[in-house]
């Protein structure tokens, strides 16, 4: 139970930080993404069903609290999830340069998905979201990828600490149905 | 029969999951475009969940803020003054204390002038939170369905236009600013009188758009609301021009606004409860819901 809990709880967490400790900050808009951060991790953490139905909730809630109103999000954040899932065994990820990386890559993937669904449901002359593939994005995904090693390194002290489980968190590889 | 298929369902269980779950998405992402909503109960409660400690937080955060810049940054001087320095910044929180009372109060007396001069049907609101993702803009409200507000009502400050209720729960509320890509409310050059629609473009800043080539505008020109999109009174401060752009050829020029308000600053709003006696019917549900767009 406590494994079904508290995932949700701590994305609602995340949240909240994201939306008013990290917006405090004078550079708002350039903040780590703290719930893309939790979703990439739960691809370790989580069999493939359950993270999903977390990363799809994740998305949720982020749509929910933004001015997006097509909810891409609960449809990127899945996605995520499950790319993750599907590179984290084919990819080296212990230390700082590599999960750096790995967020660094999935972040500009995932702003570039948005971007796509943007430029295609929305009526916004593409010139007006081109500079922003520069000027936001890429800050923006480097910041969420120098967050991540620390962040991962935290979920696993955290994970390992409530679940008892040592092994549990990114060493563990994810499940294998 | 049966056997075969649920033998197959357990080989793709997963496939068929991951199908589910990106369907689910997109079915989601498809009511939204169409009615401009989620499902409504569950966004409510989540939102519900979410605001109390929102609001929490944001008192916490302003109260070490507070903290930080007027006390524990003083505290590493010189060992001699140490006595002095700790009275100083007593004396500079209290002082604090005063200026942020003194401009609360100001900031009030502002806000209740211009409720009094602009209509009696506003309620104030308190900004909880702002938007999670840095592609949109928008903020939280501390006043949702139990205070009156519903979608689509304006919420403005008295330094200008803010934006429009874009989801509500019974307590809390999202706003879009006009900042955002989403955004469009029908405006005026008060120099000029030259109709334009004042389009969100991130960043802070605004564009005016089907503004005519033959109309006269330059950098500088105050854009006020033109109150026909129903929602915003007319003559409120949306922003400046800063840049004006005739672009060669073509019916129209474009101009970059910066919106007068400081969204960045943004802690108390109004929303406008009603919409004004003129307005216009609302427009039908699944239509684009771009206020003030004619």
């Amino acid at each position: 139970m406590k494994r079904v809990i508290l995932p949700f709880l701590v994305g609602i967490l995340f949240l909240i930080l994201q939306t008013t400790w990290l917006s405090s900050f004078p550079t708002h808009r350039l903040r780590p993404d703290l719930l893309f951060i939790f979703t990439l991790y739960l691809a370790f953490l989580f069999p493939p069903i359950f993270g999903g139905i977390l990363a799809f909730f994740m998305g949720y809630l982020l749509d929910l609290f933004s001015g997006n109103t097509f909810g891409f999000y609960t449809f990127s954040r899945p996605l995520v999830f499950l790319a993750a899932q599907f590179f984290k065994e084919r990819f080296y990820l212990e230390g700082f340069t590599f999960q750096f990386l790995f967020a660094f890559i999935f972040g500009v993937l995932e702003g570039i998905l948005i971007f796509m669904l943007m430029n295609t449901l929305q009526p916004i002359p593409l010139g007006n979201l081109y500079p922003l593939l520069f000027t936001f994005l890429l800050p923006q995904s480097f910041f969420t990828g120098l967050a991540t090693p620390l962040l991962f390194f935290l979920f696993q002290k955290g994970s390992s600490l409530l679940f008892s489980q040592p092994g549990q968190g990114i060493k563990e590889k994810g499940y294998r149905p | 029969m049966r056997v075969r298929g649920l033998f197959l369902f357990r080989r793709y269980h997963l496939f068929v999951f991951i199908i589910l779950l990106l369907l689910a998405a997109l079915v989601l992402m498809s009511l939204r475009a169409k009615q401009r909503k989620g499902i409504e109960f569950f966004d409510a409660l989540l939102m519900e969940v979410c605001s109390p400690f929102q609001k929490a937080s944001t008192v916490v955060i302003k109260t070490v803020q507070g903290t930080f810049h007027q006390y524990v940054f003083l505290v590493n001087l010189e060992k001699e003054n140490r006595r002095l320095k700790q009275k100083v910044a007593e004396l500079e929180t209290e002082n604090h204390q005063m200026e942020e009372m003194k401009l609360a109060n100001e900031r009030l007396r502002q806000l209740l002038q211009f409720r009094a001069k602009n209509s009696p049907s506003m309620v104030g609101a308190e900004v909880i939170g702002q938007d999670p993702s840095s592609w949109f803009k928008s903020v939280t409200i501390d006043k949702g369905e139990r205070d009156g507000v519903k979608l689509g009502m304006a919420v403005v400050s008295p330094t200008g236009v803010i934006g429009q209720i874009l989801k509500t729960a019974p307590h809390c509320a999202t706003v879009l600013l006009i900042t955002d890509y989403n955004s469009a409310v029908d405006s005026i050059v008060q120099r000029t009188r030259a109709k334009a629609i004042v389009e969100g473009k991130g960043e802070s800043r605004c564009q005016l758009k089907y503004l005519l080539r033959t109309e006269e505008v330059a950098v500088g020109d105050v854009v006020v609301t033109s109150g026909l999109g129903g929602n915003f009174p007319k003559g409120l401060m949306v922003g400046e021009v800063k840049k004006v752009d005739k672009k060669g050829h073509g019916v129209f020029q474009y101009a970059e606004l910066v919106p007068s308000v400081d969204f960045a600053q943004l802690e108390e709003v109004f929303v406008i409860m009603e919409p004004l006696p003129s307005s216009p019917p609302r427009e039908e549900k699944g239509k684009k819901v771009k206020k003030g767009k004619k």
